[in-house]
């Protein structure tokens, strides 16, 4: 256990880590002004930089991240609890698990872009359409996950309950959500993770704001630089948030024997 | 007077489809657990049940706690039939079942929260019974800080927090070694000679079963159903000290009288068991 926690500190590995990344972007930087690449097609990480800060400076990210964010958060509730619900209903009890448990499995071989024509003929191309496209993603993660942690509750738990007469709510809330949280928890993260990458694909379909349709109005006008500091926006929040989660669940599942820190 | 009276119990269990089991030579989907079991038990007396394995006590004392309902037959508990968990009922399982997410503390707490009883009290009562079983300083920590030893006590702790009437103890010190076993068997009969607590205690260790009990009751190999109950003279308060005197010897020996002929049959059963009777 200590070893392991400070061969996560170990300095050399972190340094390995920093030192290929610089050395990519010297090699970038050094190509183009060399002119071996033409600017107009691969920008260097110096314009690049200054398009981030320029973005920031207008305003214009910020703004576009937030609508972003709050799109994200929009399907994660919607498909998260959608997903917990069911998969709750599925995990404590087999008829429901039965009735279910076939369509789920039949859906989720459906590709996510396979929704799209779907949804665009329910919804329109309107916000709830896009936030509902990012809901289909969360919703996976989130139901299968709690229904393996649900339905993994040990049967001694169940007979406990009993014995000191946990029912109905106090029942779900001290006995069956705490023993699958750390299933359950998987599921938010991986949830928030897919919604996150689903996030671009509905930001596609005519919207006209969020960081995906700050990079295709930079395709349409030709500002590599602004395609470009989408991507390394979208990658830098996504890394955030998921360190964000693992913090979260750590914090969560502090004292637990079987949780190792989260390796999934 | 009598707390619990089991009369006449029975209990079948289905098997799954394309299993088979043989009752008496005729070969049936059913098996009988419980053969008309007989039993009564006084208040505050500490009873244990002896018997070869697959011979029903477990599942006695999942119909004694109302978690498992007789085929037919009754049990009273204080002459009410048991037909689910009852307030009175405190139950302690061979795995420790304590609650990975809750402090030692607070899987204490468990059984309190549930009958309303206030924050202070719970807290009050759960610390009081760690003082008791030498786990003050423990209070904080989480299962997995805890011996096996620690383990059981707190939920031995958690099961007397509710100061249940009737405490069932199904094998709870099954899985602890040799030495943590006679302290946990010493630190059980102190605590329960300070109350008037009935309890039901399984094992398959004649020492223990001779150690703890007023009376050992020895079960018949499957369908179970009561052999013979043995009075247990030996005085109280008792010490761990007693283990090794004459009369221990021979009450020890009584014990095992009884049960040998059963432990036999039991293992002749599972020998002439089809494969797949499990
Ligand atoms: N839910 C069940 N379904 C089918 N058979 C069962 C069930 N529970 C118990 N049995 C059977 O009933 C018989 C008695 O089981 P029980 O667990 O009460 O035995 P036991 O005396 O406690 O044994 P051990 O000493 O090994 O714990 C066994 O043959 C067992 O296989
Ligand atoms: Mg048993």
């Amino acid at each position: 256990m200590s070893l392991k926690f400070l061969q996560r500190f170990n300095v050399k590995d972190r340094l390995l880590g920093l030192i290929v990344p610089l050395f990519v972007l010297a090699l970038w930087q050094g190509a183009v002004s060399q002119h071996l690449f033409s600017e107009l097609l691969l920008v260097p990480p110096l314009t690049l930089w200054n398009t981030i800060i320029e973005l920031f400076r207008s305003g214009d990210l910020i703004s576009n991240i937030q609508v972003s964010l709050n799109r994200v958060f929009l399907g994660f509730l919607l498909g998260g609890s959608a997903g917990f619900i069911l998969g709750v209903g599925m995990g404590l009890s087999p008829v429901i698990n039965r009735a279910l448990g076939p369509l789920v499995k039949v859906l989720q071989q459906v590709p996510e872009l396979a929704w799209m024509p779907m949804i665009i003929l329910l919804f329109g191309i309107d916000e709830f359409a896009r936030i509902f496209f990012i809901a289909i993603g969360a919703f996976y993660p989130m139901i299968f996950n709690t229904y393996q942690g649900v339905s993994g509750v040990p049967e001694k738990y169940h007979e406990l309950a009993r014995v000191f007469d946990y029912k109905s709510f106090r029942y779900l809330s001290k006995v069956i959500i705490p023993s699958a949280l750390p299933s359950i928890i998987t599921g938010i993260r991986l949830s928030i993770g897919l919604s996150w990458m689903f996030l671009v694909g509905a930001e596609l379909f005519g919207t006209e704001s969020g960081v995906g349709f700050l990079m295709i109005m930079g395709r349409q006008m030709f500002q590599i630089d602004v395609v470009m500091a989408g991507l390394v926006v979208i990658g830098t929040l996504g890394l955030i948030i998921n360190t964000l989660l693992k913090k979260f669940e750590q914090f969560v599942l502090r004292g637990r024997v079987s949780f190792d820190g989260g390796a999934a | 007077m009598d707390i619990i009276v089991a009369k006449d119990v029975r209990k079948k269990f289905k098997l799954k489809h394309g299993q088979q089991v043989k009752n008496n030579g005729i070969v049936s989907n059913e098996i009988d657990a419980l053969g008309g079991f007989d039993l009564n038990i006084k208040k505050g007396e500490f009873l244990v049940l002896v018997g070869p394995s697959g011979s029903g006590k477990s599942v006695f004392l999942d119909i004694v706690g109302g978690l498992s309902t007789p085929t037919s037959g009754v049990v009273y508990l204080d002459d009410k039939p048991v037909d689910a968990p009852s307030e009175k009922t405190g139950y302690v399982f061979q795995q420790y079942a304590l609650f990975p997410w809750r402090t030692a503390l607070s899987n204490i707490e468990f059984g309190l929260e549930s009958r309303g009883v206030v924050k202070e009290e719970r807290v009050k009562i759960a610390r009081e019974l760690l003082s008791l079983f030498g786990l003050s300083d423990f209070e904080d920590r989480y299962p997995y800080q805890l011996s096996g030893g620690m383990q059981q006590r707190v939920a031995i702790a958690r099961a007397l927090a509710t100061k249940p009437e009737v405490l069932l103890m199904d094998e709870p010190f099954a899985a602890l070694d040799a030495q943590t076993r006679e302290i946990l068997q010493n630190e059980l009969i102190r605590i329960w000679e300070g109350t008037d607590t009935t309890v039901i205690f399984v094992t398959h260790s004649i020492d223990e079963a001779v150690f703890l009990a007023d009376r050992v009751a020895v079960v018949t190999a499957r369908p179970g159903k009561i052999k013979e109950i043995i009075e247990i003279d030996l005085p109280r308060p008792r010490h761990g000290d007693i283990r090794s005197c004459s009369a221990f010897a021979a009450n020890r020996h009584k014990v095992w009288g009884a049960l040998k002929a059963e432990v036999n049959k039991a293992q002749q059963d599972w020998k002439h068991a089809p494969v797949n009777s499990k």
